[in-house]
């Protein structure tokens, strides 16, 4: 009996000391989050926003700063967090969605799994859009499919300004005269005011201010959606082949995790368990929605195991799906 | 013999090699991606042949071929010269591998303290005020403050 | 509009607005001051600490740091040829080289001075081009940026120097700077070129490791070989006296600084164009402002007006590049892009609504420019002096301090070893052309404008087919291009017939 309450008692101070010794992790410590892209872009601002509000959650209150590791569209931080940076949930970070994209067409340079990471989930997803300036004659996908050489402007081949209407011309019949060069997105939208270019795609909320100005109007949109723009006709839907509705879907997939976070894999699970908890409250945090309402930054939790699933779905594609993918969608910015 | 290893020939010589490379990358290419590589590397090419030949059996004039830039000292002799140069780009690599060995934060105090003393044979205590001086700057500015990340460096990776 | 102009006056000595302002005029000159510490990047640092600001208090802040920046770097430029910023290398050149001459305080008056008649003609023009500012930009498409790089690329000829062996090289330097700026992805067909397999490259050379390199490295290995301090052994001019002359030199040359204020301002307004463009065609015209070949060789060895040039248009293209940022939303460059940021999270949607509704925030903006340069101007009058002495300290005490903050400034471009890598190869590259004698502006000018041209050849080629190059302004930037580029043999067929004249 004695030995009993003995071991019972030791049993009782192990099981009390782990949620402790997980809490100790962070005491006194900083998180590092790494962020894929120089100071001032989406990715760095979110990161920002998060490494501001989540201290209150996590016990130890742990200070959190942010380090940039810009580079090869956020390919270099990947890698980094994969395999040089610790698994001590001490750091962790943020990168480009399409990475998952990348990993799958097997780009030159990529040296991390994305299902392997240790996931804290998404902060956003974003849906990507296609417009035409106001004044054009075109008012519903339908029609659009009826113009000649609609000329749609694009930064180049690997961002979404460039790949959605690619797709689009390749898979469901549009006649896109593709016109890529432009520096930024927003040179895109000054061509589209200029008439030197007649449509612009990319991210909703890039593009919300300037549809809000009546510059331009929305006509597709990918399967992600967001407010505003649910009624409007999807890109997949229009795909006059079966490859091509899941080409379509391979590359809509992933900005549904658009701003993901994650933490080097093989994290210990109490440890990941905090920080999980952690980055979804900070989301619900008001201070936080009140800051990123501020920002224009729209916040759209996505778990971490919804955000595997995505990741899964993307990887799990047949080869003859992957070939059809590498010859019209490059990994890029 | 002398004239083609002179610095004249070997810039020119590298020119050409590098135009000459981005002709042969360019085969590889489409029509688009080719375009500009070719159109700046034919002329580069052909250009910098001329001033190879030019280096070897031209002559410079006095005030021909002076550039819009300064010009090295000509005050110290060849010789001295030559051997400050060598050690001067010693130092630098010297600076680059301790970055590579312990990581800039460690690097750079580790630098400033040994080139004051060993190159510039300056007294005990100012090179170990400047040295803090450094270390204050690379550490408190750009670690602690400004949180640029500084990768470990091999020894201590290896140690870690 | 002239009472909104005023208001926006009043708006700025608001005691709040004007504190937050002194703040970021203080950053701003420290930030412009200290290689590593990007004006972009510090920006981009501040965002979240404007949530609580007003609008005029937000702008006061940030542009008041902002437009101190380019001011501040040129005098890392001038008495350690390091660029403080990717946009003040072209003082180098001149600046630096007089502070070798022991006339570190000219250059410092003229930098300064210049600098100030740059903002104030870039925020005035900010000011008075709001009515026409729309209509401008949108007539500038893809084929005018195109004929405008070329004009660019042209001012090599102006840049290398006396003789035909020269421009040989001035030619050759364009050529490799223009190849360099290939690096990368392309945007046509996203092809990797000439990155070898390394990630680190695939964004491109970025232009702060490549300019540190080329400039700062070289300087350093004379500055050892020499064994002096960087003034030399020659005797030194009252260096108090010094910066007064510099000042006055501003005015002397008043003609030259204007010009180039207005050239930094036009290639600000012109969004995709880059920051780092100005300063050099600046400095090419400079170039061209000299009389005869005896002058021109002065360039590059210590003429002021080496430094008047771009030490105008780096500060006025900052007005410049605000023109396409408030009323397009569109940032004319990568500072604006992250000041566009800072609108969104004040609220404000840039377009046509800053030139109405929010007129009185975006003449407080001008403002805000011309105060806080003309503060900083003022209060580093009085330290100019004590500046100017840095470059009496002894050489080997000075050297390793220049290297740290090269490496480290090169290192902030990308937080990565490659840009390291970067500095030294173009470093010992830099270093070789000077033995040489191949000039580095053209190579510079090449850098810069490589990517423009080559994209904006094919949006035009693809959109307009050949059509664009019958378009007008097209046609006058070809002329404009011919003359730039015959500009030294028609200066001096025009002064052989000048001369024989007289005789």
């Amino acid at each position: 009996m004695q030995k009993f309450r003995i071991s019972f008692f030791f049993l009782l101070v192990l099981v009390a000391s782990v949620p402790s010794h997980a809490a100790s992790v962070f005491e006194g410590k900083t998180i590092t989050v790494i962020v894929g892209y120089k100071p001032g872009g989406g990715y760095d601002r979110y990161a920002r926003l998060i490494a501001k509000h989540l201290p209150k959650y996590i016990p130890g209150k742990p200070g959190v700063i942010v380090q940039n590791m810009p580079g090869a569209s956020s390919v270099i931080a990947a890698n980094h967090l994969f395999s040089v940076a610790k698994p001590d949930g001490l750091t962790f970070g943020t990168f480009n969605n399409a990475t998952v994209v990348a990993q799958l067409i097997k780009v030159e340079g990529v040296r991390f799994d994305l299902a392997k990471f240790s996931w804290l989930g998404s902060a956003a997803s974003d849906a990507v859009i296609l417009t035409v300036r106001s004044d054009v004659p075109y008012r519903s996908a339908g029609d659009l499919r009826k113009a000649k050489q609609f000329v749609i402007g694009t930064t180049g081949p690997g961002s979404s300004t460039h790949d959605f209407p690619a797709l689009l011309k390749e898979f469901a019949g549009f006649d896109f005269k593709l016109v890529p060069g432009y520096s930024s997105s927003a040179d895109v939208m000054l061509a589209v005011e200029r008439k030197e270019v007649d449509g612009r795609a990319g991210s909703f909320d890039s593009i919300k201010p300037f549809i809000d100005r009546g510059l331009v109007r929305p006509i597709l949109r990918n399967r992600t959606t967001a407010p505003g723009i649910e009624k409007l006709p999807v890109d997949e839907d229009l795909a006059t082949s079966q490859n091509g509705k899941i080409v379509m879907a391979v590359n809509a997939v992933p900005t549904q995790i658009y701003r993901p976070f994650v933490a080097p894999p093989a994290t210990p699970k109490d440890v990941m368990k905090i920080l999980r908890d952690a980055f979804a409250n900070a989301l619900k945090d008001k201070e936080l929605l009140a800051e990123a309402e501020k920002g224009k930054m729209t916040i759209d939790y996505t778990s971490p195991e919804d955000a595997l699933k995505v990741v899964a779905e993307v990887l799990s594609q047949s080869p003859d799906i992957v070939q059809e993918l590498t010859k019209h969608i490059k990994f890029g910015d | 013999m002398k004239a083609l290893v002179s610095s004249r020939f070997i810039l020119s010589f590298a020119a050409a090699c590098i135009a000459g490379y981005a002709l042969y990358a360019s085969l590889h290419w489409s029509f688009k991606t080719a375009l500009f590589p070719r159109v700046i590397g034919i002329p580069l090419l052909m250009l910098a042949l001329i001033e190879m030949a030019l280096s070897i059996w031209g002559v410079e004039r006095e005030r021909e071929g002076h550039a819009v830039d300064f010009e090295l000292t000509t005050t110290v002799e060849p010789a001295l010269a030559r051997k400050r140069t060598l050690v001067i780009f010693a130092w630098i690599l010297g600076f680059l591998v301790l970055i590579l060995a312990v990581g800039f934060p460690l690097a750079v105090p580790i630098f400033v303290f040994a080139y004051l003393r060993i190159a510039g044979r300056e007294p005990l205590t100012l090179s170990i005020v400047l040295t803090l001086v450094s270390w204050i700057f690379i550490e408190g500015v750009f670690d602690r403050f400004l949180h640029i990340p500084f990768p470990d460096g091999w020894i201590l990776g290896l140690w870690r | 509009m002239l009472d909104t102009f005023i208001q926006g006056l009043f708006a700025v000595f608001q005691w709040q607005t004007f504190l937050v302002m002194l703040l970021g005029i203080f950053l701003g000159f420290w930030v412009g001051l200290l290689p590593g510490l990007g004006g972009t990047t510090t920006l981009a640092l501040m965002l979240p600490f404007i949530y609580k600001m007003s609008p005029v208090e937000a702008f006061a802040f940030l542009l008041g740091m902002h437009s101190v920046v380019s001011t501040t770097g040129d005098i890392t430029s001038v008495l350690f040829g390091i660029p403080g910023e990717g946009t003040t290398a072209a003082t180098i050149l001149d600046g630096h080289a007089m502070a070798k001459k022991g006339e570190a305080g000219r250059a410092l008056g003229a930098a300064l001075m210049s600098s100030l008649i740059g903002a104030l003609i870039g925020a005035f023009a900010l000011a008075l081009s709001i009515p026409i500012v729309r209509p401008l930009v949108l007539t500038f498409g893809a084929p005018e940026l195109f004929m405008l790089a070329v004009v660019g690329v042209a001012f090599i000829s102006s840049l290398s120097g006396e003789g035909g062996r020269a421009l040989l090289r001035g030619i050759l330097a364009g050529l490799l700077g223009l190849l360099f700026a290939l690096v990368g992805q392309d945007p046509q067909a996203g092809v990797q070129r000439f990155t070898f397999g390394q990630l680190y490259l695939w964004n491109g050379l970025d232009l702060v490791p490549v300019l540190v390199g080329l400039f700062a490295i070289p300087e350093i290995v004379d500055l050892a070989v020499r064994g002096t301090s960087i003034a030399g052994e020659l005797p030194q001019e009252n260096l108090s006296k010094g910066v007064w002359t510099g000042v006055k030199d501003t005015f002397v040359h008043l003609g030259l600084t204007v010009r180039c204020s207005l050239v930094g301002t036009f290639i600000g307004i012109m969004p995709g164009l880059g920051g780092g463009v100005a300063q050099w065609i600046a400095y090419g015209h400079a170039v061209q402002s000299a009389r005869d070949s005896e002058e021109r060789t002065g360039f590059g060895r210590g003429d002021v007006r080496g430094v008047l040039g771009p030490g105008a248009a780096n500060n006025s293209k900052e007005g410049g590049s605000l023109i396409p940022t408030i009323a397009f939303g569109v940032p004319g460059s990568s500072s604006m892009a992250i000041l566009l940021g800072a609108f969104f999270l004040q609220g404000i949607s840039p377009g046509p609504d800053m030139l109405d509704k929010h007129l009185v925030l975006t003449f407080s903006m001008v403002w805000t420019m011309v105060v806080a340069n003309i503060i900083t101007v003022a209060v580093s009058l009085f330290f100019l002096n004590y500046l100017a002495k840095l470059t009496l300290i002894r050489g080997p005490v000075l050297i390793p301090f220049v290297l740290f903050f090269s490496f480290i400034g090169a290192y902030t471009s990308n937080n990565h070893l490659g840009d390291l890598a970067v500095l030294l190869a173009f470093g010992f590259f830099g270093y070789l052309m000077i033995r040489c004698g191949w000039p580095r502006a053209p190579l510079v000018l090449g850098f810069v404008l490589g990517r423009i041209a080559e994209n904006n050849f094919y949006i035009s080629t693809i959109r307009y087919g050949s059509a664009w190059v019958g378009r007008p302004l097209v046609l006058m930037l070809i002329s404009l291009t011919v003359i730039v580029l015959f500009f030294p043999l028609i200066r001096s067929k025009w002064q052989e017939s000048t001369k024989g004249e007289t005789q």
